[in-house]
């Protein structure tokens, strides 16, 4: 059962069918022709529950708000900020991408509003620069991952939900290690990267300029501060903080800037709809496939099959990092974050393993597989967002992917880079 | 538009296709436009609400999940018209004429048959719902409302996808959707 | 068969064979007394031959929370029971979708066994809204739960108004008494809900609960509560005690109030058409374990609410200070949550008037006969 559904869906997928069907059909053909038991309506009632949560709606927010502000003043400005200080330095460009992720990541919490608010304008400005455009792209993606590790973070909070005497706020300063430790390898990467393929450096503007640059980005700048402000000052959650910086987006172009009359407003909606909806018919569609194979006790059965009797903390460690991967890569994180974990947990805790490590390594691989193909939702939302084929997207992942594993390794045997912070209090 | 190619004799029925046609796509966009704009006036209009109030619009979440299901589900023709539909295309891109031109009329064949066979248990679905006359918590409207967009998107979607086969029948060109010719050829 | 190996413990409850397959409400309650002096001569006696069959039980909380581990016990004693022919999988929540998806798994058969909160069907089983009503009941958790027990208002008028929706609740329990924990104020009387952001479940009788306190209450999912509280979005929240230890919402609140001010009811429940299609000795076996399970799941969730009330009283680095309501106190709270009363009579479904009437006497008849 488990090899012909593994079969069917690498098989339409490689058709070139469009994503949604072989994530439909594995299942589906489950459900008609094997004796799982429910009635296929099920399947529609978990592709409306896929779609139906609450902290979803900041991505066609965070899109919305991205497209307005790439279709006015907003990211020129605050680019051409940026660009002022750091845009004549070795890698300045990409550095600053990876920074602006990181960043963004630690306000919108999604790994796919991240790609989306800083992927949008930051690629126009990484291509100018002389970056290859697989390059620029994938960078972005992977930057993004730093979303789900840098608090406020949603994966964080459903696996502190799920896995009993793992603290929310223990979690959250847990994962400030890895994020950062994955921007450093990005930010070196990109100096090097910068060198090897001489992009050229940009003219050092004059202090005069860079104020003149500084003063014109206030308004811009003032986007994060918004947000980062409203969020830790109480005034709304990061998913209202989505609607917030669209509200602002507008106040700015329209009424500020006047770059953007009233009435083109529905056309840029029209934009950030149809991206919208292109991801969110995955997400759906995942729902679906990942509540059979809950049904059918696939994961359960998976798990009996591969944990050792009495593994080591790293065995453990090594097979919850495989499969989190693994299914990250096919579905979205926060869905497997719901079904692995209580899987893994209790064996894992068991042979030793801190539960916030088990936390920290269990988010890390979340990300990793979201942007790792073939299926990380990362590279759907860029490809829908950059309006690119599937392969244009990938194309420069595996340097990336290659530096994230390093990193997982050493994220999985050094529990210190998730623990130090928290010895430190 | 590729409309054109297909379109040979412009008898009394064709007319009437082609009216409805434009008719849904105008529906779809329309819908999309809105579904966008709501989610964000619900969201940060709640938030000033309760900034200025101290209380919240109940309301805000029920008609915004409303909004991402319904445009989601509408969403489906209007992206398989536009080819924006997301799929792993590497082995497609790297194909012969031959196996594209094939691929192209039987890859939408396919996707219109599991989205007719969809919709078929989401009308079961959302008649399941309409018979336990369920309501939504805040507003309180009856709930197969929310949900009966989804056989209707993927009905609309199926046909699009069937749209999608048949230019490239009649044509000897590939085309990726009806709006959109492959890469190669654009 | 059952390869647990550790039927001891299970065995040890309060079990007995009592002829639960034709039971009556009442005449388990008046047993429940002798049930705790009972030492288990019964489970064990024969285990019953009936017919094999794998069943699913799905519930709303997690694994180790209240929910899960009633299941689990309730797995096990009809294993044991049938020598392991009934072999019921748990389902923990997240595996099958939300709470209402598993309402509708229910009603068409996916699943055969569930439980449901009416906190949760709200929409579809108004009158069910009455557990929500705050300082309905009194605060003495086992008279409550006897109540539930014994009510001819749950047990029979409310249960139908599930069976009309093809739930067979089978039996109503509470998980612990509901309490509030606050940022900024200690919450003792009603002036100090005053502009107070409570968070809540979507649901206008609740809503209306606070309202009456004159605080702000706002629906916010739970994903995003830990971090609502933390940052100040939301000010307080409502749960039992399990619940907020289990969340960690006393990491980013000041204050605890036992407030007590209604129970978090749930009920198991099974799809009508399975249960009336068995045979009489699977259908008796599942009547048995329903009845010994209300004494254990009252255990269960006392267990857990007092060893997690303890763990957030010694939590050294995020201290919580944690206040008890007098009866004074819990008067002028309940003198206000009065009106809402009205309001379920009015607005909650055509049998909550009559529901609310029976229920308030019944609860009026246990308590005094507590006092005496
Ligand atoms: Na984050
Ligand atoms: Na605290």
């Amino acid at each position: 059962m488990l090899w012909t559904l593994i079969g069917v869906m690498v098989f339409l997928l490689a058709l070139g069918l469009p994503m949604m069907i072989p994530l439909i059909t594995g299942p589906l053909i489950l459900l008609l022709f094997f004796d799982v038991g429910p009635d296929p309506w099920i399947m529609v009632q978990q592709m409306r529950e896929g779609i139906s949560s609450y902290v979803l709606i900041a991505v066609p927010l965070f899109i919305f708000a991205a497209d307005i502000m790439t279709s006015g003043r907003t990211s020129q400005k605050l680019l051409d900020f940026i660009g002022a200080f750091v845009g004549h330095l070795r890698g300045g460009y990409a550095i600053t991408t990876a920074a602006a992720c990181t960043l963004f990541g630690s306000i919108s919490g999604s790994t796919q509003a991240t790609v989306v608010a800083i992927g949008k304008p930051m690629r126009q400005r990484l291509l100018k620069a002389g970056y290859k455009d697989s390059s620029a792209i994938a960078l972005i993606i992977n930057s993004s991952d730093v979303a789900l590790l840098i608090p406020p973070s949603i994966g964080m909070i459903i696996y502190a939900l799920v896995a009993q005497g793992a603290s929310v706020g223990d979690l959250f300063i847990a994962g400030i290690g890895p994020g950062v430790l994955i921007f450093l390898f990005f930010a070196v990467y990109a100096f090097i990267y910068a060198k090897i393929h001489n992009i050229p450096l940009a003219e050092k503007p004059s202090w005069s300029e860079r104020g003149r640059l500084t003063v014109q980005a206030l308004m811009p700048l003032g986007f994060p501060i918004i947000i980062i402000g409203g969020i830790y000052g109480g005034i709304f959650t990061p998913t209202e903080a989505a609607g917030v910086s669209v509200l602002y987006a507008l106040i700015l172009e329209v009424f500020i800037f006047r770059s953007i009359h009233l009435k083109q407003i529905p056309d840029i909606a029209l934009s950030s709809g149809i991206v919208t909806s292109a991801v969110f018919i995955l997400v759906a569609s995942g729902q679906a496939f990942s509540w059979v194979i809950s049904f059918a006790r696939i994961p359960r059965q998976l798990t009996d099959a591969v944990l050792p009797e009495d593994p080591t903390a790293l065995t453990v460690l090594v097979i919850v990092a495989l499969f989190f991967f693994v299914g990250c890569m096919f579905v979205d994180p926060i869905v497997v974050i719901l079904i692995l974990t209580p899987i893994f947990y209790d064996p894992a805790i068991q042979a030793g393993v801190d539960p916030i490590h088990l936390g920290v390594v269990i988010v890390f691989q979340a990300a990793l597989g979201s942007a790792t193909p073939p299926f990380g939702v990362d590279i759907f939302t860029a490809s829908a967002v950059f309006n690119k084929s599937y392969l244009d997207v990938i194309r420069g992942t595996p340097p990336f992917i290659v530096m994230l594993l390093i990193v997982a390794v050493l994220v999985i045997v050094f529990e210190e880079i998730s623990l130090f912070l928290l010895w430190m209090f | 538009m590729a409309d054109s190619n297909t379109s040979g004799a412009a008898g009394p029925v064709m007319r009437v296709t082609k009216a409805l046609d434009a008719g849904l796509h105008t529906l779809e966009k329309l819908i999309l436009k809105w579904a966008i704009i709501i989610i964000s006036v619900m969201t940060f209009g709640n938030v000033i609400y309760r900034t200025l109030t101290g209380a919240s619009w109940h309301f805000a979440e029920e008609v915004s999940e409303l909004s991402i299901i319904v445009a989601t589900f509408f969403g489906i023709s209007y992206a398989a018209r536009k080819g924006r539909h997301i799929s792993m295309s590497a082995f497609f891109d790297l194909a012969p004429y031959k196996v594209k031109k094939f691929l192209s009329i039987f890859n939408p064949f396919l996707t219109a048959v599991i989205l007719f066979v969809v919709a078929y248990f989401a009308v079961q679905y959302t008649y399941g719902v309409y018979e336990s006359g369920r309501t939504t918590a805040a507003l309180q409207f009856p709930y197969w409302l929310m949900v009966v967009s989804i056989p209707i998107g993927l009905v609309l979607g199926g046909i699009q996808f069937l749209r999608n086969m048949w230019i490239n029948i009649v044509n000897k060109e590939i085309y990726l959707a009806q709006e959109k010719k492959d890469y190669n050829e654009q | 068969g059952n390869d647990d190996g550790n039927n001891e413990e299970v065995n040890n409850g309060g079990a007995d064979n009592n002829d639960a397959a034709d039971n009556n409400m009442n005449n388990d309650a008046d047993n429940d007394e002798d049930n705790d002096a009972d030492n288990n001569d019964g489970d064990d006696a024969e285990a019953v031959d009936v017919e094999p069959q794998e069943l699913r039980f799905v519930v709303e909380e997690t694994q180790g929370q209240v929910q899960h581990v009633y299941a689990e016990e309730f797995a096990e004693r009809v294993s044991d029971r049938t020598d392991g022919a009934i072999d019921i999988d748990v389902f923990e929540f997240g595996e099958l979708g939300s709470e209402v998806d598993q309402v509708e798994q229910l009603t068409d058969g996916i699943v055969e066994f569930a439980i449901i909160s009416p906190g949760f069907t709200g929409t579809l089983v108004p009158e069910g809204n009455i557990f929500a009503l705050q300082f309905l009941f009194g605060d003495d958790q086992q008279i409550n739960q006897d109540i539930l027990n014994e009510s001819e208002a749950i047990n029979e008028h409310l249960a139908a108004n599930y069976e009309d929706q093809g739930i067979k609740p089978l039996s109503f329990w509470t998980e612990g008494a509901m309490q509030w924990t606050s940022n900024d104020v200690q919450l003792t009387e009603p002036e100090d809900f005053e502009g107070f952001q409570m968070r809540t479940q979507e649901s206008p009788l609740i809503l209306r609960s606070y309202e009456a306190y004159g605080a702000n209450p706002t629906a916010m999912s739970w994903g995003e509560l830990y971090t609502g509280l933390q940052q100040g979005a939301v000010d307080g929240q409502e749960n039992p005690i399990f619940f907020i230890a289990d969340a960690a919402f006393n990491e980013v609140q000041d204050y605890m109030t036992i407030s007590n001010h209604n129970m978090y009811v749930t009920m198991t429940t099974v799809n009508p058409e399975f249960y009336d299609g068995l045979d009489d000795e699977t259908r008796g076996v599942i009547d048995d374990v329903v009845e010994e399970m209300r004494e254990v799941g009252f255990d269960i969730q006392e267990q857990q609410n007092s060893d997690f009330l303890s763990d957030i009283e010694d939590d050294d680095e995020n201290p919580t200070e944690i206040y008890e309501l007098d009866e004074d106190e819990r008067d002028q709270f309940r003198e206000l949550a009065e009106e809402v009363r009205d309001f379920y009579r009015e607005e909650e479904g055509d049998d909550a008037e009559m529901i609310l009437d029976m229920l308030e006497e019944e609860i009026e008849e246990h308590y005094d006969g507590d006092v005496d």
